[in-house]
């Protein structure tokens, strides 16, 4: 019984964080990495202070756990075109240009903080992958437009 | 005769590739019960490793068409050798699974005396050829790549989730062992 009430405080804690936060965030890739941002590195263990006051410091952690997870399985499942588009508008949301983002995420490979704990080696390493891919599209983007914004320019 | 010894020849060959790759496969089961932690092949939380999610994303032709069209060869060329990899590991990890369910039952089977014969030779049989079914698709997987392999890993799964299925019907304490099994295994990542 304990259980199953434990299990309807995370459900509501939940649709309490959908609702309230991760709805005002553009794009699933910019709320697995707000998710993610929410874990102790040291841990492993996730704080939101609003949702813990509504709610309790566990059964707030297990929920934003759950929707990391789910986020995570969503976007591992996607497809590298669908992972582009989710890129720029990260990019686009976050007020960064792709080309800066590209820059910054090859050097530090920042993505793999988004990986939840409990992950498994497989699908942590297909969405590294991905994710390279999808940057590499971002980068190769990029140079086409540059390269046309050059050859456009009338000649001296 | 010429074309006997070729077939010969062929069939034999056949034969010790997949000995080959059965033996590897045996080995690193192995390896990885020896480390403990049971990280090295586990398949993704929340997900049946028998589910056909991750492997139809791994194996999907899309993906590395779009990233063909979309990028330099180099990038394309260094995206379709790590879907290769990560097919091959999938490919370990339901050979893992498979196995794993194989020895729960065994074990299961051992203080059983209402064992019938029919049923263990149905299960030998499906054995044997997921064994046969999942060695051709690694080799396809290694020579020809995942998209050409999507088609035979359907086949494959299918062949695991029967095999998983004759488990459970043939001794329903298999099942239990098994589970237990799986549970022991996955303790230390708590």
């Amino acid at each position: 019984m304990q259980g199953e009430l434990k299990h309807e405080d995370v459900e509501a804690a939940r649709r309490d964080l959908a609702d309230r936060t991760l709805a005002k965030i553009r794009g699933d890739f910019a709320r697995l990495i707000y998710l993610a941002s929410m874990r102790d590195y040291n841990t492993g263990e996730y704080h939101h202070e609003g949702l813990a006051l509504r709610f309790t410091e566990s059964v707030a952690g297990r929920a934003i756990s759950s929707c990391h997870r789910d986020m995570f399985r969503r976007l591992v499942l996607c497809p590298v075109k669908e992972l582009v588009k989710q890129l720029e508008l990260y990019a686009d949301s976050n007020c960064s240009t792709s080309s800066e983002l590209v820059r910054v995420w090859e050097k530090l490979q920042l993505y793999r903080v988004a990986v939840p704990l409990e992950c498994s080696p497989l699908a942590a390493r297909l969405f590294a992958s991905n994710i390279r891919a999808a940057l590499a599209i971002l980068q190769s983007r990029q140079l086409r437009a540059h390269r046309e914004a050059l050859s456009a320019l009338p000649a001296p | 005769m010429s074309v006997l010894a070729y077939l010969l020849l062929a069939f034999l060959t056949i034969v010790n590739i997949f000995l080959f790759l059965s033996r590897r496969g045996r080995r690193r089961d192995s390896n990885q019960d020896g480390d403990g932690t049971g990280l090295g092949m586990s398949i993704p939380f929340g997900w049946d490793p028998l589910d056909s999610e991750l492997s139809a994303r791994i194996f999907d032709p899309e993906d590395a068409d779009f990233v063909a069209n979309e990028t330099s060869r180099p990038n394309a060329r260094q995206f379709r050798q790590e879907r290769t990899v990560l097919a091959l590991d999938w490919l370990r990890a339901i050979r893992y699974h498979v196995n794993q369910l194989i020895r729960a039952h065994l074990r299961a089977a051992r203080g059983n005396a209402g064992l019938k014969p029919a049923d263990e030779i149905r299960l030998g049989f499906e054995f044997l050829l997921f064994q046969l079914t999942s060695g051709i698709l690694y080799l396809v997987i290694w020579a020809c790549g995942p998209p050409r392999a999507a088609k035979l890993v359907g086949y494959s799964l299918e062949l695991a989730g029967q095999l998983r299925k004759v488990t459970e019907d043939v001794l329903p304490a298999g099942r239990q062992v098994a589970v237990e099994l799986m549970n022991n295994k996955q303790e230390p990542r708590g």
